[in-house]
């Protein structure tokens, strides 16, 4: 019980962080239905903008107090993700937008190529992991339960709390306020939201910053939560972010986050409880996904296609 | 309390990057400035363009570098090369001479000047950056081009300044038409015109293959910089053709004969290895190439023809190497048999045909970006069933290695070959093999795409509910394209085991579906020859610039999204997309906005909306 | 009369609820070889909807199709196999290409051609693509697109447009063919010439509903008119019994202004008490349009 009740735990937290990625990935394809294969990188990279903070930016004084130092990783990082996710769609999408549908697609990819190499190759000592601080409360929560004792890092309660907080900040966000109101125009209509006096190339770029920012925080929990990174999380978390949203159904951002806890849950419980350990735990939720995509098309929660005729 | 380290560097890159783009954002200011002054002027192109030319030609005679490089590109160039030795401008300084004189010389000839001006300053352009970057680079920084007793090297910027003037000229006025040939001639010249454009093609291919490898056969230290010049220039040469109108000319000569073609191409094939290109080492990359042309081919038919984007393609071709395996009688193989090739070749492509139909099973009702996550998934999950040696079957992580050669009538397919007194490299017969291979899988793809299975995956691919209304069974129509295809993959897994004596999980990962995926799209959709060039492509190059070494897969990226953002249809796109593209700028626009006569009543513009 | 002879296409009680929307409620309709039947009613009314319950696009929530006596499938690619066919509102033609092929993709569900075949190209294969071309090129001529057939549909004029997916249509050897607004968006020449199309279609014996907000090409082209008002049918008959029916009139006034004008000019003599907008049609202009309309028949 107490074992299940760990692994559980450990899912939620992994979910947690699957599922701020998956934000950025549902808002964009929601909104230029691109697949954007670099969004991985981008919180790949804000992890290392983060560490880099840590290290050379704040004064040594700082680096113990993570009152003070958690907040600067956090600019940091939500900096560098910002800056980047725009210039990313100015420069490589913007230009794409009446292109064959494949060519963003391929540019994303490239994208995310060049993202991963920059890191490797000039981030000192990037070849291999490292290390990322702590930068948080350390005495871990310990909680008994009947047959033993769950221990809950801080970090881990932290990043739960941040991801549901996050969302239904966002999801309050996109449906009261005017920028939300321009994206969900954007989404369903590009030419009607524009005559409707909707600028759709601010409100893609605003689009892209806020993914950039999500992932920044992501990226800042997931430094101080597993304390190391190396330039493959990129892919990996890009990987299951995207399957997230698209569980969840794309363009919908209570099912990223739905869509997110459970392929954490599903890859923590499936590599233990399942045949094949570990090893196999990416393998069920991909099972998962085709299976819930064969059975509902449009994810979860999302809007079935509507036959036009 | 001092100040952290990080800071002042922080400060000094912002103060680079904001220099960069002052100067970026200057250059285009100019660009625009001219292109809009010289719009409505086209007797200026003449001047700009002779003014560029000349510069180009005597940017060829420049010094390029202020010290003598070791043996290689840059020997002698601290001087002007040219007075002491009038035929010895050689090498990427030849191209830029014989550019220049080209940008001379087109606005006095019968040609759509502008077109051609375009290319040639694009060219130079390219050589410009490779020969001042490289230089720089590996030549020990700035002190390449100005050393520390003030001597500068021009060479490399007067160049680039040569091709921006020349491309400029090309804005005097919009782009000509492009000149079409009719290519209804007599049976006889076509057939003379395309013998010696493939075997030019050949002599081309085995030059740029052979570009900066020393006549003792070692690959050069500049071999990367000789490589991508030669490269610009012929690229340079090829806008030009195009503007020429010549290469719309041939391919639509080789369309019209197409059985001869294909034979042609496949001589002119086979005999690359009689060429300087023709060593081991050349053989393997050759062989490999010819695996990925195949299964991008089979891609193709997914991608391009039925428009199903596949993320987790590589996995049909890891299934025909494994079924190859487990056939081989390799020692580490779980069935220990072994059986004929051409047998074992026909049951990879069976085993992944199913698991293709399998894959593209949730096609009946997952569409789109969705369907490519599926497949993305897929992939996934045969890298980690491959991984964890699922069944025994893959070896896992030790791989199944030692498989033996395919042998026929006693001949090993790895040994080298003697026909005659001509000792031919290692793996030719392979070379022979996967060529011959590719040649079936074309004249599949090309049977297929002009049949009425072929129009039913393009109908489904352009709108799927009108295909479903015209009487397709498209749910059919898609698991077909995904089945034929990676059958196709399967069959150049089967030959990929032999030739490569080991199979591991490794070989199969994600960025190899991205890189057939690339290729498809590099070449241009729907198209062969557009396959085969990308699988070229993405695989030479790479060799080529192995100088590069860990900035290889950085250059991988930049190239998708550069090429992806200058042409967007692909290197060769086929017939469709290039009338679709034809005239430049106007793509993206709906024709319906172009073309509606004034709506009568309300219903048309409801009707055009969308 | 045709009406004696068993219907060639038949709805039955065809209702199509959308969530809480009713598209259709209850509609039933009868198509006679070798009738022309006119399908109108406001924008919304649910005329898409009925074509997309018969061709099977939609599954009707309730109700049934049979042609000949058969009930249709509801699966699009079975019904146009069975010989329904269709044009889109909103032209669907395969926009990269050509004309021919477009039409070629029609005669699909009447060639045989598996895959074996298409790889190998023997000579039955030959023969039937022949077949195929040689077909599809007299469609393209008959619907009056000679000499385009090597031309890309997305380059093709608005009008080619919609007389190319009207081929393709044709090209499925159909008994029934709907077609969605087919004059939607042309000129007063284009529209004659559609006029004449379809005459010639019926007269090569396929039966043939046309949706059109255009009321004047309708009752000069129709036998047979039906009119559909927020799902349901109002009135039917004769183009005379419907032009003259009070609820038809009310009806078309529930609509937009500049579409209410247009009506009304239709109707100036019968409307003349309704509203006053009436007072703008010219009178003379109208008897006119009804004078040609009386001619035709
Ligand atoms: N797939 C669908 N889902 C939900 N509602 C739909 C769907 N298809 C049609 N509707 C609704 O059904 C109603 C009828 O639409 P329909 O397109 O059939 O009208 P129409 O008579 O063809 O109008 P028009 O003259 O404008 O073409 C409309 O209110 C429309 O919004
Ligand atoms: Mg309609």
């Amino acid at each position: 019980m107490a074992t299940l009740l760990q692994q559980l735990a450990s899912g939620l937290v992994l979910g947690a962080l699957i599922a701020l990625i998956a934000l950025g990935y549902t808002m964009v394809y929601g909104i230029i239905q691109l697949i954007n294969f670099a969004h991985g990188e981008v919180f790949m990279v804000s992890i290392f903008a983060a560490a880099a903070t840590y290290k050379w930016f704040i004064p040594e004084s700082w680096e113990n107090t993570w009152q003070i130092a958690l907040p600067c990783m956090l600019v940091g990082a939500v900096l560098v993700a910002v800056v980047l996710a725009v210039l990313m769609e100015r420069f490589a999408y913007r230009p794409l937008r009446n292109a064959p549908r494949l060519a963003p697609l391929i540019t994303a990819l490239g994208v995310s190529q060049m993202l991963k190499e920059i890191v490797r190759l000039n981030y000192p000592d990037a070849k291999s992991a490292i290390n990322v601080p702590r930068a948080f409360i350390d005495e871990p929560i310990i909680i008994t339960v009947p047959g033993g004792t769950v221990v809950l890092q801080a970090t881990s309660v932290l990043l739960i709390a941040v991801s549901i907080v996050g969302a239904v900040i966002l999801q309050l966000y996109v449906s009261r306020s005017r920028m939300g109101r321009a994206m969900r125009a954007t989404a369903q209509d590009p030419d009607t939201a524009k005559l409707m006096g909707v600028n759709p190339n601010r409100t893609i770029v605003f689009t892209f910053a806020l993914g950039g920012l999500l992932a920044a925080v992501a990226g800042v929990l997931y430094g101080i939560h597993l304390n190391t990174v190396d330039t493959e999380v990129g892919f990996l978390y890009g990987i299951f972010a995207f399957t997230a949203a698209v569980l969840g159904g794309v363009g919908s951002i209570k099912g990223a986050v739905i869509g997110g806890f459970i392929i954490g849950v599903v890859k923590t419980l499936g590599g233990q409880l399942l045949p094949g350990g570990t090893g196999y735990d990416v393998v069920w939720v991909f099972i998962l996904l085709i299976l819930v995509l064969v059975f509902r098309p449009q994810g979860l929660f999302g809007e079935p296609e509507r036959v036009r005729a | 309390m001092t100040i952290p380290p990080g800071w002042p560097i922080l400060g000094l890159g912002l103060l680079y990057i904001a220099i960069a783009v002052a100067v970026v954002l200057a250059l285009r200011l100019l660009w625009q400035r001219s292109a809009k002054a010289l719009a409505d002027k086209p007797g200026m192109l003449r001047p700009i363009a002779i003014a560029g030319g000349v510069l180009a030609v005597l940017a060829a005679l420049l010094p390029w570098v202020t010290f003598r490089f070791n043996d290689g590109p840059y020997p002698d160039l601290a001087t002007l090369q040219f007075f002491d030795e009038p035929w010895g401008v050689t090498g990427f300084r030849l191209f830029v001479l014989l550019l220049g004189v080209v940008a001379i010389a087109a606005p006095f000839l019968p040609v759509p000047a502008r077109r051609v001006e375009r290319a040639i300053g694009l060219g130079l352009i390219a050589l410009g950056l490779v020969n001042t970057i490289f230089p720089l680079i590996s030549g020990g920084g700035f002190g390449a081009i100005t050393a520390a007793d003030g001597a500068f090297a021009f060479g490399g910027v007067a160049t680039l300044v040569a091709g921006w003037v020349v491309a400029t000229s090309a804005k005097a006025g919009p782009l000509e038409p492009l000149p079409h040939w009719n290519p209804k001639v007599p049976r006889l010249l076509a057939y003379a015109v395309l013998v010696v454009s493939y075997v030019v093609l050949l002599l081309v291919v085995a030059w740029m293959l052979d570009a900066g490898t020393d006549p003792d056969g070692n690959t050069n230290t500049y071999a990367g910089p000789i490589f991508l010049s030669l490269l610009s220039f012929l690229g340079a040469a090829l806008g030009a053709l195009h503007a020429f109108g010549f290469l719309g000319w041939l391919t639509a000569l080789s369309e019209r004969h197409r059985v001869f073609s294909i034979g042609v191409l496949v001589v002119c094939a086979l005999a690359l290895p009689f060429t300087d290109a023709g060593t081991d080492y050349w053989m393997t990359i050759a062989v490999n190439v010819g695996v990925y042309a195949a299964t991008a081919i089979g891609l193709n038919i997914v991608v391009g023809l039925a428009g199903l984007l596949d993320l987790g393609y590589i996995a049909f071709l890891g299934i025909g190497a494994y079924i190859a395996a487990n056939f081989s009688g390799a020692a580490a193989s779980a069935l220990h048999v072994e059986l004929p090739f051409v047998l074992v070749a026909v049951i990879a492509a069976i085993v992944a045909g199913i698991f293709g139909a399998i894959v593209g099973s949730p096609t009946l009702r997952v569409r789109g970006d969705y369907l490519a996550i599926v497949t993305l998934a897929f992939g996934e999950i045969f890298r980690k069933a491959a991984q964890f040696n699922i069944g025994g079957m893959t070896g896992g992580a030790n791989a199944i290695p030692n498989i033996p050669p395919i042998n026929w009538f006693g001949r090993d397919f790895s040994a080298p070959l003697t026909i005659g007194s001509v000792r031919l490299p290692s793996g030719v017969l392979y070379y022979v093999l996967i060529m011959v291979l590719v040649a079936l899988v074309m004249v599949i793809f090309a049977n297929l795409k002009n049949s009425r299975i072929g129009r039913a995956w393009i109908a489904v691919r352009e709108d799927e509910d009108a295909a479903r209304a015209m009487g397709i069974k498209t749910g059919q129509v898609k698991i077909l394209a995904f089945l034929i295809g990676a059958m196709l993959a399967g069959l150049a897994g089967a030959v990929f085991a032999h030739k490569t004596s080991t199979v591991a999980y490794n070989s199969f990962q994600f960025i190899e579906s991205v890189t057939l995926l690339a290729a498809v799209i590099l070449g241009g959709m729907g198209s062969i020859p557009g396959a085969v060039l990308g699988a070229a492509l993405l695989l030479v190059l790479p060799e080529k610039l192995r100088d590069l070494q860990d900035w290889r897969l950085f250059f991988f990226g930049l190239a998708l999204v550069v090429i992806m953002r200058f042409r967007p249809q692909g290197l060769m796109p086929d017939r469709h997309r290039r009338a679709e593209l034809a005239d430049e700028g106007a793509d993206g626009v709906p024709i319906e906005e172009l073309n509606v006569p004034d709506a009568p009543d309300g219903s048309t513009a409801q009707a055009v909306a969308r | 009369m045709t009406a004696t002879t068993a219907p060639v296409l038949a709805a039955r009680d065809v209702s199509m609820v959308f969530g809480g929307l009713t598209a259709l409620a209850e509609v039933s309709l009868e198509l006679h070889e070798g009738q022309i039947l006119g399908l109108i009613g406001p924008n919304g009314a649910g005329k898409t909807t009925f074509f997309n319950c018969l061709t099977g696009l939609y599954t009707p929530t309730k109700g049934s199709v049979t042609l000949r006596g058969d009930r249709l499938p509801s699966d699009p690619a079975r019904v146009t196999v069975a010989g329904v066919a269709r044009t889109f509102q909103n032209i669907r033609l395969f926009p990269s290409m050509t004309a021919l092929e477009n039409v070629l993709v029609g005669r699909h569900a009447r060639m045989t051609q598996g895959p074996i075949a298409s790889l190998f190209h023997g000579p039955a294969y030959r023969r039937g693509e022949a077949d195929a071309r040689r077909r599809s090129l007299e469609l393209l001529e008959f619907v009056g697109l000679r000499g385009l057939d090597d031309e890309l549909a997305r380059n093709l004029p608005y009008g080619d447009q919609r007389r190319l997916e009207i081929a393709r249509a044709l090209a499925t050897d159909p008994a029934v063919l709907l077609l969605d607004e087919p004059t939607a968006g042309m000129n007063p020449q284009e529209t004659e010439a559609a006029r004449q199309l379809i005459f010639a279609i019926r007269d090569t014996g396929v039966a043939v509903v046309v949706i059109e907000h255009d009321t004047k090409f309708i009752f000069s082209l129709c036998d047979h008119v039906s009119v559909l008002v927020q799902g349901r049918l109002l009135v039917q008959g004769t183009p005379e019994v419907v032009r003259g029916d009070p609820r038809v009139i009310e009806a078309y006034l529930g609509k937009p202004p500049e579409e209410v004008e247009a009506e009304v000019r239709q109707y100036a003599e019968e409307a003349a008490h309704s509203t006053g907008t009436a007072g703008t049609a010219d009178p003379a202009d109208s008897a006119e349009d009804l004078d040609t309309e009386g001619g035709s028949r």
